[in-house]
């Protein structure tokens, strides 16, 4: 056991990761929103975690607090990326479909930039020799583990709640939405939020497990990864980017023995699953069901 | 600034400015017909930049698979960007087939078109990687024949330096731009794609072959991205295969900021960008690369159109 977490631990928390990850495109997607700022709010998250864990200035509360500091920048990545999402959503959330798509890229963008040049964040070098919260790489499950389930809890909570139906409602169509009375911008935003503040909180978590943080956190590419994730899992489901996360992720460490062709494979996956799986792997798995039941007659129907 | 400085910006801000357009054409062309975006368009551009120099140049660098490969051939460098741009259209026409065609025919949501042309786009960067390394590639200084590398115009006692290539790149792109506006206004098959750009499906009915024009559309598309990537190669060199990425996100900054879809807009918004860069003071040069960005968000929250689209009114 202990052998197989040395060789897999890292992988295995980055799954997590990553999956958490995707969660944070998938809720704004449940309103229909198409964001992809989280690869931005991800580097916010964990430049404030690696600042409080390094700057001079945060010295004294680093001594006062002893590990405490660790989860007071969660707490702070969450909050702040929770501010700066409203500031930003607002504004863009007028925007439709590519639009919105858009404008989330030009933020990470333009935040990856600032970040490159500001002396805080440590220019094109980044921050590194992050204090580390656990000696070992695997145990940062125990933070990655408990954010998941609280995701995983809170989707499916959320699935069943006024807000969850009135993101769906927004989904479906915007127009008829306003019209029942959901106020459609009021809950694009809710969304919005919800997505950056987890994109933050797994950032700030991020940075002590990577141990180094710089402007490659990110970027566009970055962006596309969890999209893909979500999308290739299945966006109508609770489980679709949890599946997807863990799968798309594996998979260039599945690959490996491959080396450099392994991207080209990763690349090929993509363009098979957007034609092969339109609903994702979970839509998929749904309807192999309808088949059995409906046709053979096996197994207990789904309505 | 002084007016000298002012020409010096100018000049350099039309030049990589015109690069823009025609590479932000690309995308617009698809866009308005398909309405989606191509984001295979950069890997694209990237391709045409290698194609052109193998062509030009007949070698490869140390690294990947192509390495001590020598051609048996060698063209002038405008035969390389013409034949580059050919080459790099017929991948546009692949990429159609392989990520746009399949999803259209089962009427899948239109998201995943995005997913599975960036699956392109990795799919060609990385193969790109892996036949000719990640290293930087220069064209040599004479591929252009025996002309002179700059002109030097005096002006009092000043001097505005203008580089060969950048006259190049203008000029090509210029002609490219008549071209276009030739073949989409004044000919059968622009009639026809203009047509299809309007309503698919009167077109369709209207005995158009709406899927042949589509193929058209992705083989200007390429040319274009590829002609823009050699024409960008040629002046800055390029820098890995990776290189057509931030242009990529570039030219999207470009056709959001002239109205999508728009083919005017498109230039203007090339023109804009590429002289907004050239303006950014140079104590301020690291920030360059967020000029785009920054009018991408700007353009979208003032007025999401663009500045040559039309606003379209949704209708229930």
């Amino acid at each position: 056991m202990d052998q197989f977490l040395q060789n897999y631990g890292f992988l295995l928390v980055t799954l997590v990761q990553q999956s958490l990850l995707a969660y944070s495109l998938y809720f704004p997607l449940m309103a229909g929103q198409l964001s992809l700022a989280s690869p931005g709010f991800y580097a916010l998250g964990g430049y404030i975690a690696a600042i409080m864990a390094t700057a001079e200035y945060f010295a004294p509360w680093r001594d006062a607090l002893g590990w405490g500091i660790f989860p007071l920048g969660w707490l702070a990545a969450g909050i702040i990326s929770g501010i700066l999402a409203l500031l930003v959503g607002i504004p863009a959330l007028r925007l439709r479909g590519i639009y919105l798509a858009l404008a989330t890229i030009a933020f990470v963008e333009i935040l990856r930039v600032i970040c490159l040049n500001l002396a805080i964040t440590g220019g094109a070098i980044g921050i590194f020799g992050i204090p580390q919260l656990f000696e070992s790489r695997w145990s940062y499950i125990w933070t990655f583990g408990p954010l998941l389930l609280l995701i995983l809890c809170f989707s499916y909570r959320l699935d069943r709640s006024r807000v969850g139906r009135a993101f769906k409602a927004i989904r479906e169509d915007e127009l008829a939405a306003d019209a029942m009375g959901i106020n459609p911008t009021r809950y694009k935003v809710l969304a919005f939020v919800i997505g950056a503040v987890l994109a933050g909180v797994v950032g700030a978590m991020s940075a002590p497990f990577l141990n180094t943080w710089n402007a490659r956190q990110g970027t566009f590419d970055a962006s596309i990864a969890y999209l893909a994730y979500v999308l290739i899992g299945g966006s109508r489901s609770m489980w679709g980017p949890l599946l997807g996360g863990i799968m798309l992720s594996a998979l260039p460490e599945i690959l490996r023995p491959l080396k450099d062709a392994r991207l080209i494979i990763n690349g090929l996956v993509l363009v098979f699953a957007s034609i092969y799986l339109p609903q994702g792997i979970v839509g998929a798995v749904g309807s192999i069901r309808n088949f059995t039941t409906q046709t053979l007659g096996i197994g207990r129907s789904e309505k | 600034m002084d007016a000298v400085q002012f020409l010096q910006n100018f000049l350099n801000g039309i030049s990589i400015g015109s690069v823009y357009a025609i590479f932000a054409l690309g995308y617009t062309l698809v866009f308005s017909i398909l309405g989606i975006i191509n984001f295979a368009h950069g890997a694209i551009f990237t391709l045409g930049a290698y194609l052109t120099y193998s062509l030009a140049v007949g070698q490869f660098g140390i690294g990947g698979l192509l390495a001590d490969l020598q051609l048996p051939f060698q063209f002038s460098f405008t035969i390389s960007l013409f034949i580059g741009a050919i080459l790099s259209g017929m991948a546009g026409v692949l990429v159609e087939r392989c990520a746009f065609r399949p999803l259209r025919t089962r009427g899948a949501d239109p998201l995943l078109a995005l997913v599975s042309s960036l699956g392109v786009a990795l799919v060609t960067v990385n193969l790109l990687q892996y036949l000719v390394g990640s290293e930087i590639y220069s064209f040599p200084s004479d591929v252009y024949g025996d002309i002179r590398p700059a002109f030097l115009l005096h002006i009092g006692e000043k001097l505005v330096v203008v580089r060969t290539v950048q006259i190049i790149i203008f000029a090509v792109s210029m002609v490219v731009l008549a071209l276009l506006g030739y073949l989409i206004g004044w000919t059968r098959i622009g009639k026809a794609l203009r047509a299809v750009a309007e309503n698919a499906s009167t077109a369709s009915l209207l005995g158009i072959n709406v899927d042949r024009f589509i193929l058209y559309t992705f083989f200007l598309s390429g040319f274009l991205g590829g002609m823009a990537g050699s024409l960008v190669g040629t002046s800055f060199g390029i820098a890995g295969p990776y290189f057509g990425v931030s242009y990529g996100l570039k030219g999207l900054a470009v056709i959001v900021m002239g109205g999508l879809g728009s083919i005017p807009g498109a230039v203007l918004g090339g023109m804009v960008i590429g002289l907004a860069e050239a303006f950014v003071p140079s104590e301020y040069s690291a920030y360059k690369e967020a000029v785009a960005f920054a009018f991408l968000f700007a353009v979208l929250l003032i007025r999401p159109q663009g500045l040559l689209g039309s606003s379209q009114i949704q209708k229930v």
